[in-house]
């Protein structure tokens, strides 16, 4: 991301100069239409010879100064046969232009005063639209500007202050309050708060302290915070993000294909249509007329509403996302969402919080020696649920453990003085005959609650079970309900048992489950699914990667400050799943402004080209209506913020 | 393959971009080109032995000026 924050902007740039131009032209452009109105009113001024000499001077600054750059670029057309739309326009101005020079020598009409007017109203359309694209690119403007510009770093034992581009990774950072967080890392020291908003598009500022990771471009509250830089420059969160968007641009929406190809032939197509009608025209009227007629269907035709409809649409849509934490990645994505009937979601750090906690234990030992075992063996893997009870067993001193295995999707098994303990789920018990007897009871119980419930067996005897659960989140069952309301199949997936899977599912009112399932085995229970429809499926970036290449719309639940997801064809940098609902939201209403504006553009082409043809329509109101029209399309997808998502 | 973004001045038009790239595209060693005119990038998904100094002269040989280069 190569952007000085200081160096003006490409988009103020464009616009400052199409600006100067519409004062140009219009300085010279006004006098004339004073001079031919006075002319249509009858008064005659000048000979006529002298007005159209006048005129012709007047017109002169406004096609080749003002309008320099349009005819240059459109000629350039001409010579390599890659025309553009400033081939339509310089044509259409030089032959007025020229009938103005001609009408000395020749009985013909003059058009050089249109022509100047065409020009005016070429670039006045250019001004607008061109601001309208810049209130469509706003928002990703706004992120390649919210990078800090300097960090406060330590060294030495001594504060000072560096341009960003000299931080280093592992680089010291002081951030006091109300200071933006250079880049991102992790906190070294201090507590406070971090307003994210501007990146996750959470209000809440996040609480942190020593050990969580910051993201670079948030803003710190209230606290000094010493943070150590972990990553930087096209590494970071915010680059990363500023690089989905741009990427998604690169990207095509299908219904999108059958406008590029039009673009692709449009110009050359309407040139051939511009001489064809001027050779009729010429032929079964006069010259005059023919000129007039030809010079309007130049100018008439707007191949840009054709080629802005998508991409300014989807532009729109990708900021008002990246404000609520939802990265677009692929432009197809909000066509196929339309389709789409049945949504699955992954449990475990989808519909939960990802963090199990160890909610009840029952064992015959003393809860101390049992934790000690199974601590122990737990301490070796790296699995949250292990995680979760050895933090529950706060023990500091770990048993020496022998054989230890992991035993996937089922749980772990190792040796603790030549005793063989065995961690893990009922598949694991019953691959093993081991016999649940009297447990069984409570493991139903604990199982009716919603936890993973892990077996522990010592020597092929079940000594104890433990009920891990993980949290749902907040927003969890209000996203599915509204999901259910509009009439979505609703289904979880996860690798509990089918009771486990029951309870969470009824409690976030999730109308199906698909239970037992291993990781490696997401993809094709989707696959399974889609023989009966469109799927989408949500699940984490990370192992669930295979299941969101497999869905129609894959939607990667971002995991705090780590979205370099490769997968999935949307992102949500916050973790909520009201995140799915406005996705869904934002995707149908993209597509309807796509819709609406390649119908709009579409259908410009096709009514008003036509009636150019035909004569119906004089030069300077064919510009005018070309302008307009493209200047529409870009305004009609800025309403899309209008919308509520 | 590498990926390798251009800023682009001048271009104004989706028929500039589609101009861009049709041209780009006839270059030898390039896979993918994508030209935004709302961001004024091109991306190009291109073999490591890309020329860049090729893809360089190709844009602005139909009029539009290449501001800046990642790779």
């Amino acid at each position: 991301m190569n952007h000085n924050p200081h160096k003006e902007s490409f988009e103020d740039r464009e616009i400052r100069v199409w600006k100067k131009r519409l004062i140009g032209v219009w300085m010279f452009t006004i006098p004339i239409v004073i001079l031919m109105i006075i002319d249509k009113m009858g008064f005659v001024l000048f000979d006529e010879s002298i007005m159209t000499f006048i005129i012709l001077i007047l017109a002169f600054p406004v096609i080749f100064v003002f309008g320099f750059k349009t005819i240059k670029s459109g000629l350039k057309g001409f010579l390599s046969f890659y025309f553009n739309m400033d081939s339509l326009i310089a044509l259409g101005t030089l032959v007025a232009y020229l009938t103005g020079v001609a009408s000395f020598f020749f009985s013909l009409q003059d058009y050089s005063g249109i022509s100047s007017m065409i020009m005016a109203f070429f670039i006045t359309g250019k001004y607008i639209e061109t601001k309208a694209r810049g209130k469509a690119t706003q928002e990703i403007r706004k992120l390649l500007e919210l990078g800090a510009r300097n960090a406060r770093i330590l060294m030495d034992k001594e504060e000072i202050e560096i341009p960003i581009k000299e931080l280093k990774i592992g680089d010291i950072m002081i951030i006091k309050p109300g200071e933006k967080i250079p880049t991102d890392g992790i906190i070294v020291k201090g507590e406070s708060s971090v307003d994210e908003s501007m990146i996750t598009g959470e209000s809440i500022p996040n609480d942190k302290t020593i050990g969580s990771n910051v993201i670079g471009a948030t803003i710190n509250q209230e606290g000094i915070l010493y943070v150590k830089a972990t990553k930087i420059g096209k590494d970071t969160f915010l680059s990363h993000i500023i690089n989905l968007i741009e990427e998604a641009q690169s990207t095509k929406v299908p219904i999108q294909a059958m406008a590029d190809k039009i673009t692709r032939i449009f110009v050359p197509s309407i040139l051939f249509i511009a001489i064809l009608t001027f050779v009729i025209w010429w032929l079964f009227a006069d010259l005059s007329k023919a000129f007039g007629i030809a010079v309007a269907v130049l100018v008439i035709a707007c191949p840009c509403a054709l080629g802005l409809a998508t991409p300014t649409a989807l532009m729109v849509s990708s900021g008002m996302g990246a404000k609520r934490g939802i990265l677009i990645r692929k432009g197809e994505a909000i066509q196929t969402m339309k389709k789409i009937k049945t949504i699955v979601f992954d449990k475990t750090g989808t519909i939960t919080k990802g963090k199990p906690e160890v909610r009840e234990l029952f064992s015959l030992n003393k809860e101390k020696d049992f934790l000690e075992l199974v601590a122990s063996i737990e301490k070796l893997s790296e699995h949250p649920i292990a995680k979760a009870i050895v933090e529950y067993s706060k023990l500091i001193k770990f048993k020496d453990v022998k054989k230890f295995k992991v035993l996937r999707g089922r749980g772990l098994e190792g040796e603790i003085n030549r005793k063989k303990i065995m961690i893990g789920n009922r598949t694991l018990m019953n691959e093993n005959n081991i016999f649940l007897n009297k447990f069984e009871d409570r493991i139903k119980k604990f199982e009716s609650k919603g936890y993973t419930t892990m077996i522990v067996v010592e020597n092929k005897k079940p000594i104890g079970i433990i009920g891990v659960a993980d949290d749902v989140k907040e927003d969890s069952v209000k996203a599915i309900n509204y999901l259910n309301r509009k009439g979505f199949r609703t289904i979880m997936i996860t690798g509990d048992n089918e009771a486990t899977a029951k309870a969470i599912s009824q409690r976030v009112n999730i109308k199906e489950f698909i239970a037992n399932v291993l990781p490696e085995d997401k993809a094709n229970k989707i696959k399974e699914l889609q023989k009966s429809g469109f799927v989408a499926f949500i699940g984490d970036g990370i192992n669930d990667a295979p299941g969101l290449k497999q869905a129609n719309v894959g939607i990667a639940i971002g995991t705090g400050t780590d979205i370099a997801i490769e997968s999935g064809d949307i992102v949500l940098s916050k973790g909520s799943l009201i995140g799915v609902v406005q996705a869904i939201n934002l995707s149908k209403a993209t597509f309807k402004k796509i819709k609406q504006n390649l119908f709009w553009a579409f259908g410009y082409n096709v009514l008003m080209i036509p009636l150019a043809i035909t004569g119906f329509i004089h030069p300077v109101f064919a510009e005018i209506a070309m302008a307009l029209s493209s200047i529409t399309v870009v305004m009609n997808a800025n309403l899309l913020r209008n919308q509520r998502i | 393959m590498k990926k390798i973004k251009i800023t682009i001045g001048g271009m104004h038009c989706a028929s500039c971009a589609s101009n861009i790239e049709r041209a780009v595209k006839k270059l030898k060693g390039i896979n993918s080109v994508s030209v935004s005119v709302l961001i004024n990038k091109a991306i190009i998904e291109a073999q490591d032995n890309i020329s860049i100094d090729e893809i360089k002269k190709t844009i602005s040989r139909l009029g539009y000026e290449v501001e800046n280069i990642e790779q």
